[in-house]
């Protein structure tokens, strides 16, 4: 299927919000290697954070294939105000709760996007989103083992699951803040929208809650954050883009 | 890493087979020398265990406090596959670690007693990365070297007796062929690069090369106890020897690339066969083994805070019924 | 917080870590579990190590990525290290006159002299001998 101008704007848009997402979390996520509680939880979640910014990499390439900057200079020397990524994965890492939580609630987010992706009318998209699928049912599993059981271990680990998700609902809702774009790319069928992904998102999140004893607010209390997606970022995201390209920004021109 | 190099036998002391029955001592031999490794559940030597537990739990805390001076450096990798590789390195460092304190805990001693150990400063590790990484190019030298001279030991140790040891080391072994493969590549970027780049590269060399020369510990005193120690294969070369690998494989290929190495003695006899360089200082080795160097205080702090702020998972899901087992292999 | 070279240590709020206090608790790594893992369907499953996990579901999501993030996986099995019974290294010695007993080997199974030795007594014709002179007297018609 060929795309017009207006439908290519609006996939773009599409693509570098998620794209920056992957990137930003994953980039938070690589801070807990060799900091983590276990050795072989080390593990795991450092190669969480490598398959996210892998993903990253090839939404990044899929841009400059649409005619955006090299995955490198897109991704290293943007400043925060372009940024297209939900605030929710802009935080600092925090302990260890508030990021087991927020991989959860965004990782059943990208399973629920790139579920509905395996379809898209746009074949680049289609194409990745499959290539994906079996990584990020890794992500959500290994999510889940966490909120579950740490959610009902005892009173500590209870409690501080209660309150990094109480720290990070309303945030994950920003990931669907809707696009600007978005009834063009429904009609286009190349996904169906931010609100059918959260509908989805929000029936695959409360079992999991639920069977970790975690109390979720009612709809008519949510208050989701959002902002993100119109460049409207945190003060946390512009000194960890500075901390990021760092080394690139040091000498223009140079191949690392 | 790096493991023989800190074994340490104090003056004086018991032979390593005192008190050892000579008939189960005879047969533990004899299948050394046949080349057979000893597993877990066998009679050993009490000092056998107790020489290996420290040499292996050493390697494994060298890993995970070698995960420090590179991880500095992840969140400002240049691009996506340096990020990307930089990452899946550091993460094999905690993998060693994993495979080696799982090697050590097959001899009776238990992760938690090691760590303990690490961390009050009971148990040493490789005095390398008690140094800074300043800059990126830094993560790329000791990527390069540093590896190489872990791989050079490794490979050498590989061939031991205790059969843990030797098949955790196989794994690391096919791991750090991508280290070092990844450490060079990034040298030769920076040493082939802008002049900003090849500066900084050089730079690094140059603070890194007493590191690199200490890497594989001072000049060994022949001993009693080293001569045991090479019979019962825990101990397979001597530490000059490895120091003579690493720099007859390194040297050439660092000069290849137009750096210098801060040396000026440095050249290899053409008639010995044998590399002279300056004798690197032994006492600074030994002060900074000893705690005295510029990063030993942070790394056990940053340590301590990894473990004390894992604490509340670890111990939200200990159960009362839990029953400590020693591994089998 | 003290700047360190590491920007993530430098936001880290770090113990003092001088009172020499016992870190970990006995037990706290949980318990161990042998890992069992296979590199494609049809093979075995190779042992390839240990994992530390609170419990087995644990222990598999942790598995997949101690062993097999570095080489080709299709399925991972994991037992606890308690429950996975052993032979003893001593008794090894029973194992010791397995290697004789040839009797169960092809490679103990020979009898091509008794075939020719029979057939030379009573004329059958050998048929590698025969194929042997067919090909020779082919070959000579050719020439």
């Amino acid at each position: 299927m060929t795309f017009n101008k207006a439908q290519t704007d609006a996939i773009k848009e599409l693509l570098f919000k998620m794209a920056d997402d992957q990137l930003i979390i994953g980039h938070r996520n690589s801070e807990w290697t060799g900091l983590g509680p276990m050795l072989e939880e080390d593990i795991a979640f450092s190669s969480i954070a490598q398959d996210k910014i892998g993903q990253s990499l090839a939404l990044f390439n899929i841009l400059h294939e649409l005619g955006e900057a090299m995955p490198d200079a897109a991704a290293f020397t943007r400043n925060a105000d372009k940024f297209k990524c939900c605030q929710l994965v802009e935080y600092p890492i925090g302990e260890y709760d508030f990021s087991l939580m927020r991989n959860f609630l965004f990782n059943q987010a990208e399973y629920v996007r790139f579920e509905a992706m395996a379809d898209s009318s746009f074949e680049p998209l289609a194409k990745i989103a499959k290539k994906f699928k079996g990584e990020i049912k890794y992500h959500t599993m290994h999510a889940n083992l966490w909120i579950k059981q740490l959610g009902k271990a005892n009173t500590e680990s209870h409690s501080r699951m209660q309150i990094a998700f109480d720290d990070t609902f309303n945030l994950a809702l920003g990931i669907f803040e809707p696009g600007a774009n978005e009834d063009l790319l429904i009609k286009s069928k190349v996904y169906p929208g931010e609100k059918a992904l959260e509908e989805k998102w929000i029936e695959t999140i409360m079992p999991v809650l639920d069977n970790a004893m975690i109390k979720a607010p009612a709809r008519f209390e949510w208050k989701p954050v959002y902002g993100g997606r119109k460049g409207v970022h945190t003060e946390h995201l512009q000194p960890m883009i500075e901390e990021m390209g760092a080394v690139f920004r040091l000498d223009p021109g140079a191949e690392w | 890493m790096y493991g023989s190099a800190l074994i340490e036998t104090k003056k004086g002391s018991k032979s390593l087979t005192e008190g050892e029955d000579p008939i189960l001592l005879a047969e533990f031999e004899d299948r050394i020398t046949r080349g057979e490794k000893i597993e877990p559940m066998d009679w050993m030597p009490t000092q056998y265990r107790k020489q290996l537990i420290r040499m292996i739990e050493q390697h494994a805390h060298s890993e995970i406090i070698g995960a420090l001076p590179e991880g500095t450096w992840i969140t400002r990798a240049p691009g996506f596959r340096r990020k990307l590789a930089l990452m899946a390195k550091v993460q094999d460092e905690v993998g060693h670690a994993q495979l080696l304190y799982s090697a050590a805990e097959t001899l009776g001693k238990t992760r938690e007693d090691m760590v303990n150990d690490l961390i009050n400063g009971k148990s040493k590790y490789s005095n390398v990365f008690n140094y800074p990484a300043k800059t990126w190019a830094d993560t790329a030298i000791i990527a390069w070297l540093i590896d190489a001279g872990a791989i050079i030991n490794q490979v050498t140790n590989a061939k031991g007796s205790y059969g843990p040891y030797c098949r955790a080391l196989d794994r690391i072994c096919s791991e750090e062929s991508f280290h070092l493969k990844y450490g060079h590549d990034n040298v030769v970027y920076l040493a082939t690069g802008t002049p900003k780049q090849r500066e900084m590269v050089q730079e690094a060399l140059n603070r890194w090369w007493t590191p690199i020369m200490h890497f594989f510990g001072p000049p060994d005193k022949i001993s009693e106890h080293t001569e045991v120690l090479m019979k019962w294969k825990v101990k397979m070369a001597s530490n000059d020897d490895m120091r003579q690998k690493f720099l007859d494989e390194y040297v050439p290929k660092i000069w290849d690339l137009g750096l210098t190495i801060p040396d000026k003695k440095l050249k290899k006899n053409n008639k010995s066969g044998k590399w002279e360089y300056t004798e690197p200082d032994w006492e600074e080795f030994k002060r900074v083994i000893n705690g005295d160097g510029p990063c030993n205080k942070e790394r056990l702090q940053v340590r301590r805070w990894a473990e004390e702020h894992g604490a509340w998972v670890r111990r939200a899901l200990m159960k009362d019924e839990q029953k400590y087992t020693i591994p089998l292999a | 917080m003290a700047k360190s070279e590491d920007p993530r240590v430098s936001r880290m709020e770090l113990p003092k870590n001088d009172d020499g206090k016992e870190v970990l608790e006995s037990q706290e790594n949980w318990e161990t579990y042998e890992v069992f893992h296979q590199k494609k369907r049809g093979e075995q499953h190779v042992h390839v190590g240990i994992v530390h996990a609170a419990n087995p579901e644990m222990a598999l999501i942790l598995a997949k990525e101690t062993f097999g993030r570095r080489r080709a996986t299709a399925n991972i099995w994991v037992a606890k290290s308690a429950n996975v019974y052993a032979t003893d290294y001593a008794d090894a010695d029973m194992f010791e006159t397995t290697p004789e007993k040839t009797y169960r080997e092809a490679s103990d199974y020979y009898c091509m002299d008794r075939i020719r030795k029979y057939q030379k007594e009573h004329g059958i014709e050998d048929r590698k001998d025969l194929k042997r002179k067919q090909k020779e007297s082919a070959k000579e018609k050719k020439d």
